[in-house]
Parts: C-alpha cells; structure tokens; sequence
C-alpha cells in the first residue's frame, strides 16, 4: 500500500521526475550556454579566471570582421528569405487554390529536400555548375561564376529550405479556401478580389512565420556557405567563428562575441515568429477545418505544372543526380564518359577505405545514442510540462525548447568552452561523448515538442479513468500514456537520429582527433579533392536517412493499432 | 430585380428552380428537384443527414453548378445548365450563414458586416449606418469593434445573420445555422430569426434537420429523401396529411404498420394480428402501409376491441415524467416503437390495449407508395 502510493507521488505529480530532469538539462543546455556568455564577458574565462571584464570587449567589437560577417550574415538571411519568398509563396498559393496535375508527387519531391544535408546539397551543385561541372559536359555552359558569389549561395541554400515556405503557405490557403471564401463570394465578392481581401490577409502570418523560420535556418547554415563562399572571402558569423576556432592564433573571446551577436539575431527571429503564429486570428484560421473544392486552372495548366516540375527539379533532382554521377564515375576529370562510370567509389568504402565504414558505424551509433537519450529526457519533460502548471516546469520548458534558438556553431563554442574549465573533475571532451552532448542540446527541442503536442491530446481523465479502475502511477504511465504517446516520440527520435547521424558544424568543431562521422568524412574527402568517395558517402548517408524511417514507419503501421 | 439600395418592406425575390438535379461522378444526389419560393416566403428544406439539402442550398447560392435544371432569383435566370448560363455567386446579390459562422477573423465584427456593402460600393457614411442598423437588429450594436474570434457562438452566429442580410438581398440562405449552438439558444435565435425575416419580408431558404426548428421558421417545409422532394407544406398540412410513409417516419407522427389486405381485413405482421378498417379505406390495394397517427390511438374503453379487429395492444417499455405528464415509449407489432403522451404513470412492461379511431387512419397502398395516398376522412 504505501509503496503504491510513493509510486503515485512520484508519478502522479511528476515531482520526482522533475528533480531527475532538471539537473541533467542544466548540464546539457544551460552550462554550456553560459559559458559563451561569460567567454564574450571574461576573456580569461578558459582558464577558470573571472578577471579582467570587459578587457577585450571593445576591441573585439570593433573588429572590422565583425561588422562586416554581421552584415554578411543579415543579407545572406535576408536573401535567401526573398527568393524563398518569390518561388515558394506563389507555389503555396497556387498548390492550395487550385487543382494542380500531379499535386501529390510535388508534395513529395517538395519534401526530398529536407532529407538531403545542405551540404552534401552544396557540393552537388559544385559538381554540377563549376568549370567543366555535368552542366557544361552537356550543355557548354558554365554558371561557375554564379555558384561561387553571393547569390550561388543563396541559391542553394533557397532551394533547400524554400519547402518550409511552400507548406505552411499551402496548407493554410487550402484551410481557408473553403467556408471563408465561399462567404465572401455570397457577400457579392468577385473571386480575384475574394483573394486579395480574404485569402492574402488571412495567409500573411503563415507567410512571415515560414519566412522567419527561413531566416533563421539560413543564417545558421554552415556548409553551404563555407562550400561555395569562403574561397572567395565571403565569411558569415556562422563561418566566421569556425574560422576563429580553427586557425592559428586560435580566438575563444571572438568566436564567443560572434556567437552571441548569432544568438541574438537568430533569438530575434524566433521571437518575432512565435509572436506572429500565437496571435489570436492566426489560430482560428488554424482550427478550422477546411472543406475547401480546388479549382480549375484552365489554360494555365501548363505554365503552373512547368514551374512546378523546375523548382522540382532544381531543388530534389538535380543535387541528388549530380551526387550519385559523382559517385559513381571513377575520375572527375573523366567526366560523363561511358568508360567512366564504375561502381569503384562504392567498394573503396565498403573496404573501408580512408575508415570509411568506421565513419559509418560511429554516426549510427550516435544517431542512435542521442535519438534514446533525447527521446526519454524530451518524453519525462514534457510530462511534467504538460501535467504540472508550476514555474519550475515552465523554465523546464524554456530551457528544452531554447537550443532551437541556438545555431549548432554556437552550442558547439559553448561546450568547447564549458567541458574544457580547469576546475572540472573529469570531462567529456576530447572523447565521443561530447558529440552525444552536442547532439542531444542541439535536438532536445524536436521530442519535446512532438511529446507535448502527443500528451496534450491524452486528456487527463484517461489517467484518471485508468486510477480509478485500480491501475497506480507507474502502470498509468506504461499502459495508458506511454502507447497513446510513442508513435509521435518515436517520430521525433528518428528526427534526431537522421540529422544527428549527419551534422557537419558541431562534429567539424568538437570531433575528438582521429573520430571519423559520415560528415566529417564527406566533408575531408571533398577538401583532399577524392570527391568520388566522398559522394559515395553521401549517396549512402541519404540513403540511410531516407529508408530507415520509411522502414520504422512500416514497421509500426505491421503493428496495426498496438499503439 | 429589386434594388437594394431601396430598402422597402418587401425586398424579397421569388426564386424558382426546375428540373434541378445534382450529380457527383455517378453519384445522383439530386433527382429532378422543383422547388417555387413566393416572394417574402421562409422555405425550409428538412431531410436526414446526407439527403442532400446543402448541396440544393449550394446551387442556390451559385457555389456549384446543376447538373441539369434552370433557377430563377427574381427575373433573373441565374443558373441553366442547358443554356449554359451560370451567374456567380457574387452577382446574384444574396445572403448567406453558415454553420461554422464563416466570420473573417482578420476583420472586426462591424468590417464583416459591412462587406457585402462595401462590395456594392455603398458610400462609407450610409455604410456605418447600416452596419448600425444590421447589429441593432440582432441585437449585438455593443461589439461592433471586436474580433469576432472573441465573441460566443451564438453572438458570432447573429453577426452572420447581421452580414447576411445588411444588404437587403433578394434571396437569404441558411444552411443548419443553429446546429452549432445549445438547445435553449437555439430555441431563442431560432424565434429571433423568424421575426426578423418577416419584418423585412425576406425570401429565406432554410436548411436544418430538426423539424421543430422547421415548423418553427418556415412559412412551408419541403421534405428532402434521398434527393427528391416528398412533400413540401405547410407545417399544419404536413403533420396533419403526410403524403407517404418516409415523411411519417421522417417526422415521427405515429405508427406505419406493414399490412397484407385479406378479404377486407388487414392482416399485420403475417397474421399475427388481424385488424378490421372500414370499407373504402383500403380502396382495393392488395398490400400496403396502415398508418395510425397517435390522435387515432386512443386508451381503450374494455370490451372486445381487439379480438374484433378495432384496437392494437403494445407493451410499455418505459414512461418518462415530462412534467405536464408522461411520455410513454411503447412497442408494437414488429418491434415498432412509439413515443405516447399519458397523464398517468405506466408501468414499465405492462400491456395496454389502445383503440383505433378508424377515421383518422390513412392508408399507403404498395403499389405507388411515394405519390398517392387515399385518406378516409
Ligand atoms: N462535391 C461533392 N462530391 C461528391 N459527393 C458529394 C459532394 N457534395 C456532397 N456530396 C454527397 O452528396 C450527398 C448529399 O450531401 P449534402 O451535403 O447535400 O447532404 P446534407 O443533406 O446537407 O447532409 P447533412 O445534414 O449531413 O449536412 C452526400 O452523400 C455527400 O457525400
Ligand atoms: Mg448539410
């Protein structure tokens, strides 16, 4: 009897569960993100020291890089907002005015770009654009030039994240197209005019909030501008700081001052986007389900699949076919001869060359590693947030959620900082664990997320309903929780798995000497000029990323309604 | 065409729809459907769900094309699927509400109702105006300037009624406004519809499922089966003479009981019990449908009414206090149940014998169940 009713208690109102979470969150999110506080603060932080404020700050501020990497940084963001915004905002609208032929498989290919890492993306299109790339073999032209500028950059890097804009704009027009506009064709409104008054205004908070997300996606992105720019001088704060921390004289006080100028920026986007999706006539577009009837597109038809089928094929085909030419001809220089292509690139990584296979295992097993610990830690937290009304689970919350904000360069700085403090006992650094750290800070907030939209579904009279039929708290949890819950957890675990098993800039950044991930070993491959290998790599990751959770999510459907 | 710049007493159109039909690939949800609403006159169109009452609503409104058929608002032939002709919904100067309100959430109540003049460029002054006008009708003048997504949903709904008829159109249509919304709400709006549509005289078509919310708006009721039209009468005439078995049902009016015509008599349920009509109500037919409505059930008063053929029994399956009595579920002959009225408490699993006033007895005969039917009154 009384061990039942500890059990309870310690379930019942997650006040154990809360003092197990809070201190492993400390230590995985806020410890390290202090430390580039502090860092940008005391520039002898690193050696345990809090003297000196501010010593280095004006110096450091003035910097001439780093106004000129900010600047960077809000254009290239910026840039790539607007060309989001010019391809993606008409293909939402028309995706979800419209009976569009095909509307299916462009919602698939749409989504292809997610599963491609940005810069196995990047170095796609390095194959295919520069000097004698596959565009010139075939076509003679050379867009060289272009890809290596500014605006390749933003290019690729549009094209990589332009999906986000394109479903969130479809799918609330779609939502709206039914009752409301119906009503304002009733009210005497003709239908371009219906448009303009209902359908825009009503889908411009979905339209800034996408954008926003775009924004902050792209000023935190890494490979692709370090792929195509950085040759050229072309540095961002994201790169900038990169830079900092691996050249000689290596610079902990700047890298810090730039990550937090990141932070804030990206913070500012954040804010500005939670603020635009929370507002009130935002959410009842969102509640309401919409019967809406496409229309016809007439003689338009063509032109729209035409645009359509291009972004379709500049964003989803074109990369992922410049990746597997690459990989499987067996010389660059060799070209799209018919004597080139060979199957050579594919058995030098399964001989494990260059410790291709090593690479291989480790980011599964870290995939794996962070997608567990993260799935129970994000499952026990957003327990407590959810169940529990209380301050204490509201800065649970705060911090699970807050490294959205933080670009992984800066999570990286900060565990480079933290983990490397004289005082400590005994430290992750320099071995694989680290990673795991970084992985699990960097993407605590997707089973946070996916298990608190879950729970807030469970209503609590189904905990209740199983109390009162004799079950106690733990049984509650296993029994009645946990299988309402798991298939959203276990779609956020294999989010985790699939970017962590892939991540470039923290790996690139924190990798003790001698750990290989598929990242790391894509990204040293392409930088020695063994291309071939390093494509074939990337062949092979994307095509873990791709089929593992396509294979769990048949597994689970075998299950039938178990869950 | 009436002007709606011109808000006189009578600013409804007639609306007249033949040979209308509606098909969905090869599914016919509407069969030939005629349909004439007199100017000023509330219709309500009453059916199961899935009878297709809003898809007939939606081609009134222009929100889809008929299949084959023409529509007539006013003079104006709005839709005509053999002409070709189709008149949008935004020109056919109608009003609307909806179930889910279709309130805009990104205009204020007093935006939203004012947008359908704002569409017929009514100058900004005589627009406040009427906007004025429209909320005091419903009574909401005091949230002109609130979101609409702040308002309850009886309040939103009444704001869709302002939006739908501030512009005084010739034609408004409501497809189950009220079924969103409580009971006791219902029954306040539903009366607060009713006289705001006379005072202006509006021609209204009014699509619900709940025929108290039917007899209690509409100047006649068409009942809607399947895609055709059974009946469409006014609520007396349609309790008092339902023209087939499925509208008797449909409205719970008493009992239909299955009947093979021997020798006269009428034998139920394959013999089981034998009931003796007078002459002439069977009219000939060889099998039909007797329907009983509860006025010709009456308590029996003793003797030997039901060996003679002139009473039914039933067995009480539970009485429910009503306060002003008892509402008395009793099953019948083939398991057919009916809900009585008593003023005494009846035990659960008693018997009660109920006589059969013959002259309020219809009979449906099989042959053509659906349009004729001899009444022996
Ligand atoms: N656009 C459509 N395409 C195909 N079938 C349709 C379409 N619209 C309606 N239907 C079908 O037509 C039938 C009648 O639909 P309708 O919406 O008119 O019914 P209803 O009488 O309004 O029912 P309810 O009371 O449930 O609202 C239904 O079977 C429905 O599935
Ligand atoms: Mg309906």
């Amino acid at each position: 009897m009384r061990l039942t009713s500890l059990k309870s208690r310690v379930f019942g109102n997650g006040g154990m569960i809360f003092a197990a979470v809070a201190p492993v969150l400390t230590l995985l999110v806020a410890f390290p993100l202090l430390f580039v506080v502090l860092q940008a603060i005391f520039p002898d932080i690193a050696r345990g020291i809090f003297a000196n404020p501010f010593s280095r700050f004006v110096e450091t501020l003035f910097d001439k890089h780093l106004i000129s990497w900010t600047l960077n940084t809000l254009m290239l963001g910026g840039s790539v907002v607007l060309v989001s915004a010019l391809v993606a905002v008409p293909l939402g609208i028309l995706r979800g005015l419209f009976r569009i032929p095909f509307a299916g498989l462009w919602d698939v290919v749409f989504l292809v770009p997610f599963t491609i890492p940005p810069y196995i993306a990047a170095l796609g299109w390095i194959m295919a654009l520069q000097p004698r790339g596959y565009l010139e073999q075939i076509t003679g032209l050379n867009f060289g030039g272009f890809l290596f500028s500014f605006w390749g950059v933003v290019f690729v890097m549009t094209l990589n994240v332009f999906p986000v804009v394109y479903f969130a704009v479809s799918r609330m027009v779609a939502s709206i197209g039914g009752r409301y506009l119906e009503a304002a064709r009733v009210s005497g409104c003709p239908p371009m005019r219906s448009f303009w008054r209902i359908t825009l205004p009503l889908t411009t908070p979905a339209i800034a909030a996408s954008l926003l997300l775009v924004f902050a996606m792209a000023i935190e992105e890494f490979g692709t501008p370090a792929a195509l720019a950085a040759r050229s001088g072309f540095l961002v704060l994201v790169t900038g700081i990169e830079q900092r921390l691996s050249d000689y004289p290596i610079d902990l006080p700047g890298a810090s001052l730039l990550s937090v100028i990141l932070v804030l920026i990206a913070m500012a986007a954040f804010v500005l986007q939670n603020r635009i999706v929370s507002r009130r006539d935002f959410q009842t577009v969102s509640g309401k389900p919409g019967a809406s009837r496409p229309a016809e597109l007439g003689a338009w038809r063509i032109p729209v699949v035409m645009f359509f089928a291009v972004i379709g094929f500049l964003g989803a085909v074109m990369p992922i076919l410049s990746v597997i030419l690459t990989a499987s001809t067996r010389t660059i220089s060799g070209g799209l001869a018919a004597d080139n292509f060979s199957t050579d690139n594919f058995t030098e990584i399964f001989a494990n060359s260059g410790g291709a296979m090593e690479a291989l295992g480790t980011s599964l097993s870290l995939g794996l590693g962070a997608a567990l610990i993260t799935g129970i830690l994000g499952t026990m937290t957003a327990y407590v947030v959810v169940r529990q009304r209380t301050v204490s689970s509201r800065i649970l919350d705060f911090l699970t959620l807050m490294p959205n904000t933080i670009p992984g360069v800066v999570v990286a700085v900060g565990l480079i900082l933290a983990w490397n403090q004289p005082w400590l006992p005994i430290t992750p650094y320099n071995t694989i664990g680290i990673l795991v750290l970084a992985y699990c800070c960097l993407l605590l907030p997707y089973p946070v997320r996916y298990a608190n939209a879950a729970l807030r579904q469970v209503s609590v009279s189904l905990e209740d309903a199983a109390r009162v039929a004799g079950a106690g708290g733990i049984k509650v949890f296993f029994r009645i929780l946990m299988p309402l819950i798991f298939p959203s957890i276990l779609a956020a675990m294999l989010l985790v798995f699939a970017v962590a098993a892939r991540e470039l800039v923290a790996t690139i950044l924190l990798a003790p000497i001698g750990t290989r991930t598929v990242a790391l070993f894509i990204w040293r491959q392409f930088e020695q000029g063994s291309v071939g290998m390093g494509m074939a790599m990337s062949v092979m990751a994307i095509a873990i990323t791709m089929t593992i959770p396509v294979a769990v999510a048949i597994w689970a459907r075998k299950q039938g309604r178990l869950f | 065409m009436v002007n709606a710049e011109n808000p006189s007493l009578q600013t409804g159109s007639p609306v007249i729809a033949t040979g209308v039909s509606q098909r969905f690939g090869s599914n016919t949800v509407l069969k030939t459907i005629d349909l004439n609403v007199a100017p000023g006159e509330v219709v309500a169109l009453l059916g199961p769900s899935g009878c297709g009452k809003t898809t007939l609503l939606r081609l009134l409104a222009g929100l889809s094309r008929p299949t084959t058929g023409s529509i007539h608002i006013g003079d104006q032939l709005v839709a005509d699927a053999g002409g070709g002709t189709f008149v949008p919904p935004e020109r056919r100067s109608i009003g609307m509400v909806f179930q889910d309100y279709a309130l805009w959430p990104h205009m204020t109540v007093a935006q939203n109702v004012g947008f359908p003049l704002e569409m017929q460029n009514v100058g900004s002054a005589e627009r406040d105006t009427r906007i004025a006008e429209a909320l005091g009708m419903v009574g909401l003048a005091h949230v002109a300037d609130r979101q609409p997504g702040t308002l309850s949903g009886g309040q939103q709904q009444r704001v869709a009624l302002a939006r739908a008829i501030v512009s005084r159109p010739r034609l408004v249509l409501f497809d189950e406004p009220l079924s969103n919304l409580d009971r006791e709400l219902r029954e306040s709006l539903v009366v607060d519809i009713a006289s705001l549509l006379r005072k202006l005289g509006m021609t209204a078509v009014y699509v619900t499922h709940d025929h108290g919310e039917a007899f209690a708006i509409a100047d006649r009721v068409a009942i809607l089966h399947s895609g055709n039209i059974l009946q469409i009468d006014a609520p007396e005439q349609l309790v008092g003479n339902p023209s087939s078995p499925i509208v008797v049902d449909f409205l719970k009016l008493g009992l239909v009981l299955p009947a093979d015509v021997q020798g006269g008599d009428l034998m139920i349920g394959g013999g089981a019990r034998r009931l003796s009509p007078p002459a002439g109500l069977v009219n000939g037919s060889r099998s039909g449908q007797l329907f009983l409505p509860r006025s010709a059930l009456l308590p029996s008063n003793g003797g030997n009414r039901v060996a003679a053929g002139h009473a039914i029994s039933g067995t009480v399956v539970h009485s429910m206090f009503r306060g002003d009595g008892y509402a008395v579920q009793m099953r019948f002959d083939n398991d057919i149940s009916l809900e009585m009225f008593s003023t005494t408490r009846l035990g659960d699993g008693t018997i009660h014998d109920l006589d059969i006033s013959w002259d309020r007895a219809f009979w449906f005969p099989h042959e053509d169940v659906q349009t004729d039917h001899t009444h022996n009154a």
